[in-house]
């Protein structure tokens, strides 16, 4: 297994997609000069502006690792050599998907890092109304890695079932927009605006909700920008859930690709 | 591929994470339903489709609204300083700032921008007001929301009651025993100019943005101008017992050296009820209200 | 005990309209240890196949197949082997020598073992000098004698090879007939396909011919060396001087001999005359054809 997350982890280091994604972390060099321009919340509106170029490349880093690599293997005729070799496919896939996991996490932690430090300049330059709460930003990081790392397993599981990369990479952009939206829908859809609704509209969008996953609980941006103390419930269960619902997808994800034909 | 036992590992596997999960989620359905800082619905639709589309860039989304609405309104006053008559849209810039604050009810920007444009330049304080209650449910620890709030209530909306109270909130929240000071002076009518150039330093002194910043002074210049007059106008009523029926009279009469200069390009004159106003309405553009 | 062994094994592939391919016809077959094996047959006949289902690649629509008594469905049934995909490609981002560590490490071998093993296999397939680039930047035939090296470093006991000599010049094919020499010396077990009679011809004990999924024929090589004599070229002389050369049908050999010798000839030289294999192949692949015509 160690040796299969390393050889995953040496691709995506000599992968060329992933040198142009991280060009645009030199965006964060312009952040303290865009922030000022803000009237009234200089490290409020760094923080804004960090957090989403890190959420925006951990985006891309998550479509374009997550869903090309099983693909890729299966279409440059990798597997032919690899899956012969005396290894279960499902140490090959959970391997493959550590790597990228695992490299998703330390970008989120470096540009984390870097995060931490714009924001300590942008503070610097003009002191926000409330002390930043650095352990919020830190968490808030991290459960935007985690919520990535889910998105990953579920373009794995698309991967699995598409012999084409079209299935993996929108069908992963699409369960990120529908993971964003399943909380505002489910509210909407059970508020007294919405009586009018047919109950069977509403079954389904509970089933969804239910079925799709929650990003709505990994965002912690609020309280990382205004400094809002999280709750222990507010971080444990999101955690808990993370911890469940990924080897949920990895597990269906094993199961189709070792029935899967390397044709 | 799988041999049966291993396969059947698998299944079993797969069952109990299920199980999990319908617990787990259940939890955290319930949690995030009672979430504090959840925004309520019963938008307008358009926000809620920007809501859809930002994902979670939301606060990303609104800080661009606001920084477009501060822009436009930048090159608004440029145009007014160099004597162009340009119709403001505001019923747009308070559309925007009302999208950019529903995406992130803790923009402070909007607030801000909320109060400085829509009390003053719109003469919508009421509407302003709505703004500052809706984000005062959410940045629960500012006294500057309540200190605009009550502002407009004495000021504009001549509500003292309510004024009285939002002063209170701001003097709670900041521990400043000026803000309740503030109230009580508002009950007195020659205290109001006094008030308004004080409240205007406050915000001309905490804004960033130079064209705000001008904005605001320009505003406290001419009401500098307005109290030199009704100390004048006072000094007159002592002396003559009645009010002077224009400003020339105080010229005239020695109280004022020279008529004062509107800075917004207007003139000033002497209501009926003895009250200083102004041809130019105390603001560039023509108001589209 | 076989060390691979096909039971009954058909393969149906199941096209998108409902198309299907029959692509191995209820075959059985068994390589025993030490065997040099040559799985002969035209493009399209169904080898790729068959060594897919003994890999695990793909699953077998009926049958079983064994490698050392171990089910193909498991992943232990490979620890013993060493692969050579047809038209092989590895990962590219690594070097020849990452490569072939990559692979040493998935059968658990010792990393000085590896090492010590790893050097002598690059130079043997002369990769020594390309060992520290990126396997982006191999030839073809590079690439093929990487795939070569990669079934050697672990010292397996079976190699099963799908066209080994593609993609490679006369040099590097003969350098894989001596490497499958070396291992049959060994005793090592060598299952390899081919569609070129003379590679089964040179280093094969037994050669096994397919065509359209079915096995027509398995046969030693010397045995099917026998069975292609058609005759003999018989060279004789008589006293003064005259030579002569006659084809001799096998049948008559005895009485032209008979005959000869009655006239005075001296016999110089009996050659047998046989087909070659490739035109064995064909004749059995010809035979199959016009049955099905005729069916
Ligand atoms: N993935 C596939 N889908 C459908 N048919 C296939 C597939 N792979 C191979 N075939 C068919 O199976 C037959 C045998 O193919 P193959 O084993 O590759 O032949 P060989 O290796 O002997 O050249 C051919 O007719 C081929 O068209
Ligand atoms: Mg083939």
């Amino acid at each position: 297994m160690a040796n299969l997350i390393s050889i995953n982890l040496l691709a995506i280091f000599r992968d060329k997609v992933f040198h142009g994604i991280l060009a645009i972390a030199v965006i964060f060099l312009l952040i303290p000069s865009i922030s000022s321009l803000s009237m009234r919340q200089v490290t409020e509106l760094s923080i804004t502006l960090s957090l989403s170029l890190l959420s925006v490349i951990l985006l891309l880093l998550s479509v374009s690792l997550g869903a090309t690599s099983l693909w890729k293997d299966i279409e440059r005729r990798y597997t032919y050599s690899v899956l012969s070799l005396p290894m279960e496919r499902s140490a090959y896939l959970i391997g493959k998907f550590i790597a990228i996991a695992l490299f998703l996490l330390l970008t989120a932690l470096v540009l984390g890092a870097v995060t931490c430090l714009v924001v300590w300049l942008s503070s610097g330059i003009y002191p926000p109304e409330r002390p930043i709460l650095w352990s919020a930003l830190i968490l808030c990081v991290i459960f935007s890695a985690l919520k990535y790392i889910v998105l990953i397993a579920y373009s794995f599981l698309f991967s699995t079932v598409s012999t084409s990369f079209f299935l993996p990479v929108f069908g992963t952009i699409s369960v990120f927009m529908a993971g964003n939206a399943t909380q505002q829908v489910y509210d909407y859809v059970h508020s007294p605006a919405a009586k009018a609704l047919s109950p069977l509209l509403k079954h389904a969008a509970s089933f969804f909700y239910y079925l799709l996953p929650n990003f709505s609980a990994f965002d912690l941006q609020i309280n990382a920008i205004y400094a809002i103390p999280l709750s222990l419930k507010g971080v444990a269960l999101p955690f808990i859930y993370f911890c469940i619902y990924t080897p949920l997808l990895i597990v269906v994800a094993a199961i189709i690709f070792a029935r899967r034909e390397m044709k | 591929m799988m041999p049966k036992a291993r396969e059947q590992k698998y299944y079993i596997t797969f069952l109990m994470l299920a199980a999990c999960y319908s617990l787990v989620v259940i939890a955290l359905a319930d949690y995030m339903r009672n979430k504090p800082f959840l925004e309520r619905l019963g938008y307008i639709p358009s926000v809620n489709t920007l809501k859809v589309f930002a994902a979670d860039h939301k606060q990303l989304l609104s800080a661009s609204l606001m920084l477009k609405v501060q822009i436009y309104f930048g090159g608004l006053i440029e145009k007014a300083e160099n004597k162009l008559q340009v119709p403001a849209d505001y019923p747009a810039m308070s559309r925007t700032i009302d999208a950019a604050l529903k995406l992130d009810p803790y923009n402070m920007d909007g607030y801000y921008f909320a109060q400085a444009i829509l009390a003053w330049d719109v003469g919508k304080p009421d509407l302003a007001n709505t703004f500052l209650e809706y984000g005062m449910k959410y940045r629960t620890w500012d006294w500057q929301l309540p200190f605009f709030a009550g502002f407009n209530y004495a000021y504009f909306l001549k509500d003292y009651g309510k004024a009285a109270r939002e002063y209170q909130r701001a003097a709670e929240l900041s521990g400043n025993e000026m803000f309740i000071n503030l109230a009580g002076r508002y009950m007195q009518r020659s205290g109001k100019t006094e008030m308004a150039i004080t409240y205007l330093g406050m915000m001309a002194k905490s804004a960033r943005q130079l064209s705000m910043k001008r904005t605001l002074l320009t505003r406290q210049t001419a009401f500098l101008q307005v109290l030199k007059i009704e100390k004048a106008r006072d000094t007159f009523f002592q002396h003559y017992a009645k009010l002077p029926t224009s400003l020339d009279d105080l010229v005239h009469a020695g109280y004022l050296p020279v008529l004062p200069r509107d800075p917004y390009g207007g003139t000033f004159f002497i209501k009926n009820d003895g009250s200083i106003d102004s041809t130019s309405g105390f603001a560039f553009a023509a108001v589209k209200k | 005990m076989n060390v691979i062994e096909f039971t009954e094994i058909t393969k149906v592939f199941r096209g998108k309209k409902g198309f299907i391919v029959n692509a191995l016809k209820s075959m059985s077959l068994q390589v025993a240890k030490g065997e040099v094996f040559g799985f002969l047959g035209p493009n399209g006949a169904g080898k790729s196949t068959a060594i897919k289902i003994l890999l695990g690649l793909i699953r077998s629509t009926a049958g079983s197949a064994r490698i050392m008594g171990v089910d193909v469905n498991e992943c232990s049934a490979r620890l013993s082997v060493g692969y050579l995909p047809e038209n092989p490609s590895f990962y590219d981002f690594l070097t020849g020598e990452e490569y072939l560590r990559f692979v040493g490490r998935s059968f658990g071998m010792d990393p000085s073992l590896l090492n010590s093993a790893g050097d002598r296999i690059l130079r043997r397939l002369d990769l020594w000098e390309a060992r520290k680039r990126p396997i982006r930047g191999y030839s073809k035939g590079m690439v093929q004698r990487l795939g070569l090296a990669q079934t050697l470093i672990h010292d397996p006991a079976v190699y099963i090879l799908d066209e080994p000599m593609s993609g490679l010049d006369p040099i590097g094919r003969a350098l894989v007939k001596e490497i499958i020499r070396e291992l049959k010396e060994l005793g090592k077990t060598v299952f390899f396909s081919t569609h070129i009679t003379a590679d089964v011809e040179a280093v094969c004990d037994r050669v096994g011919v397919i065509n359209k999924g079915t096995l027509l024929t398995v046969d030693t090589v010397a045995s099917i060396l026998q069975r292609g004599v058609e005759g003999y070229v018989v060279q004789r002389f008589l006293p003064d001087g005259t030579t002569d050369r006659q084809l001799v049908p096998k049948s008559d050999l005895h009485t032209f001999i008979e005959q000869s010798i009655a006239s005075r000839w001296s016999i110089e030289r009996i050659e047998p005359k046989r087909k070659d294999i490739e035109a064995f192949f064909l004749d059995i692949v010809a035979v199959e054809q016009r049955h099905e015509t005729q069916g």
